[in-house]
């Protein structure tokens, strides 16, 4: 009988100090970054098109993941009525998004401050654009600057009248449905593009030359894709 | 029984013994060392703390050294360890390594990677305003919103004279919709205690476009405007508005009058005057009398009612009437005089927009007008 307790002390002191070096041991996970940091921006890029579009720059300033957007009128051929029509749309010069994973914030705000037409060193017309940039992860990631060059306008605008009269509301260029919807309307080329950091302001500002026939600009920080209009232009391609 | 017994004391002994020798080590210390490592996450329990220096940190088990870092972050704090500067916890320690700096705390709040660039975050609350034209005037305002509260938006309309026409709530995202009664101009507020409160001004209106030979009057005229006018339009929407239970409208310079009384539903109102010939009467001869017709357009239709017919020409009097959106509409005859044709005294247009042709034997006195209904 004795032994027997003597037994089951000892497996008592045994468990404890299996559990006491287990509960002490280090506990490690590994962390994937990059994987959280593509999900925020898959996130973003798949709820794109149903974010807010706002018009007015104050709302603009304090909401986040919003559009801002102007307003512009287009022109399409209506093949039903067999008529040129007339129809609002949304431009988008502007994106406010944050997405945050577990350990990774992920926030970009680009504005397009200044647009005007411009000429290439080779002589060409193009679309100098100036887009205020910020970004919350130093290192830039990757970014690519598509320009969206239209095969045939009017065929576009007609297919963003049709959302126009199927919704009742205007639909944003580059935006509707979905981004990459118009893949067969619009060819992209690469655009050239130049980042400048202002140490004194702390601000970057992205300089995109795009072909003045450009529907729109698609900047790209892989898998999320921000369509960029100027609306200076559109009123003038379209009226 | 015996095997047993034996196997148990034997059992026992060892646990003794492997207790003993493990007791003999330093305190503390734990069964594996804590791995070099970037992009990963630790729990570290008991006797583990960090200690910021000049050009590393290190994170120590009792007063061994087990890793070096590039340098501290106190999560809870927000910020860096000065050099000198300790951080411990009292039962465990989360510990965090993105890219040779580790990130420290003691609750579990994991570190985030990236600074804030966009600034303020006001809760959001976007409105937009909508129309529809084709079915009945509305307006339909949608609240979107990203509130973790609940919110209550009012949105309230004031006619010209600051009568409340409609007052509507809803919860937040959601939407409110009123429909205008009568064309004017409107007041409109909204507020959202205590984030929002805007006014905005709402118009509807019957707009009067594509006019040919035709002038619209807000209240009597009876000049002679041959040959460039042969239609007066008045337009009795306001007379309505203001509560006269009939109005009498003098047309011509002989004083001929039409008196209307107001009508059950309207949205505008106007009274079509025409003469069909350019020079046939004379000053004290009935002129604008030869087709006089009502366009009383309520929320849904527009609806012509045939007042008085005279004179000896023939007349056509012909309405749009729609196929559907995005078709062409069909110019349809409804009314001849003198002549063989249609004869209807009321026809209904149910759409947005219409247009009248007044046509006689003189195509120098054809008359056209269109109406749209905007809101």
């Amino acid at each position: 009988m004795w032994s027997l307790a003597y037994g089951l002390i000892a497996l008592a002191v045994v468990a404890f100090v299996v559990l006491y070096a287990a509960a002490h041991t280090p506990n490690l996970t590994s962390v994937n970054l990059a994987d959280q940091l593509y999900g925020a921006k898959k996130w973003l890029a798949g709820n794109l098109p149903s974010f807010p579009k706002v018009e007015l720059t104050s709302r603009f300033r304090v909401f986040v993941n919003v559009v801002r957007v102007a307003k512009a009128n287009a022109t399409a051929y209506d093949y039903r009525a067999r008529q040129w029509v007339a129809f609002p749309v949304y431009l988008p010069v502007g994106y406010r998004l944050e997405r945050a994973g577990e350990n990774v914030v992920y926030q970009i705000y680009l504005n397009v401050t200044r647009c005007r037409y411009t000429a290439l060193p080779r002589g060409e017309p193009a679309m100098l654009y100036e887009i205020e940039l910020r970004h919350s992860l130093d290192p830039l990631p990757w970014l690519e600057v598509y320009a969206a060059v239209p095969h045939n306008l009017t065929q576009y605008y007609s297919l963003l009248y049709n959302y126009y009269t199927a919704w009742r509301g205007p639909p944003a260029v580059g935006l509707t449905p979905r981004v990459g919807a118009d893949d067969d309307l619009v060819e992209l080329v690469k655009a050239e593009w130049a980042a400048v950091y202002n140490a004194t302001s702390g601000t970057a500002k992205l300089y995109v030359a795009a072909p003045a026939a450009a529907l729109y600009i698609l900047l790209v920080d892989y898998p999320l894709k921000l369509p960029l209009t100027c609306p200076e232009q559109i009123a003038s391609t379209s009226s | 029984m015996i095997a047993l017994r034996d196997i148990l004391i034997f059992a026992g002994l060892a646990a003794l013994a492997a207790a003993v020798i493990a007791s003999l080590f330093p305190a503390g210390e734990g069964v594996s060392p804590v791995p070099a490592c970037s992009d990963c996450a630790f729990k570290l329990t008991s006797g583990y703390w960090i200690r910021q220096y000049g050009n590393y940190a290190a994170l120590y088990l009792g007063t061994r050294e087990v890793a070096r870092y590039g340098w501290a972050y106190n999560i809870t704090e927000g910020r860096p360890l000065r050099i000198g500067e300790n951080a411990t916890c009292d039962t465990a320690m989360y510990l965090w390594v993105f890219g040779g700096v580790a990130y420290v705390s003691c609750d579990g709040s994991p570190p985030k990677i990236g600074r804030d660039v966009l600034g303020p975050r006001l809760p959001f609350i976007n409105i937009r305003i909508s129309g529809d034209w084709i079915r009945g005037c509305t307006r339909t305002l949608t609240f979107e919103a990203n509130l973790t509260e609940s919110y209550l938006a009012t949105v309230e309309v004031y006619d010209e004279e600051g009568r409340e026409v409609f007052s509507g709530t809803t919860t937040m995202p959601g939407s409110v919709s009123f429909t205008i009664p009568v064309a004017g101009t409107y007041r409109m507020r909204i507020s959202v205690p205590p984030l929002l409160d805007e006014w905005y001004t709402v118009i509807a209106q019957v707009r009067i476009k594509d006019l040919v030979r035709a002038q619209v009057f807000t209240s009597n005229n009876t000049q002679d405007l041959r040959p460039s006018t042969s239609l007066k339009i008045f337009d009795l929407t306001n007379y309505w508005k203001k509560g006269y239970r009939s109005v009498t409208v003098h047309v011509n310079p002989a004083g001929a009058s039409f008196t209307l009384s107001a009508p059950a539903d309207f949205f505008a109102d106007f009274l079509l005057a025409w003469e069909d010939c350019p020079n046939c009467d004379n000053a004290d001869g009935p002129m604008y009398v030869d087709e006089v017709w009502r366009l009383t357009i309520t929320q849904t239709d527009f609806i012509f009612t045939r007042i008085h017919s005279s004179g000896g020409y023939w007349h056509e009097v012909y309405v749009w009437y729609p196929q559907g959106i995005n078709l062409p509409g069909i110019k349809t005859l409804i009314w001849t005089w003198n002549k063989e044709g249609p004869k209807r005294d009321s026809y209904t247009v149910r759409w947005f927009v219409t247009t009248v042709w007044l046509e006689s034997q003189d195509s120098a006195m054809n008359a056209r007008a269109t109406f749209v209904r905007e809101c």
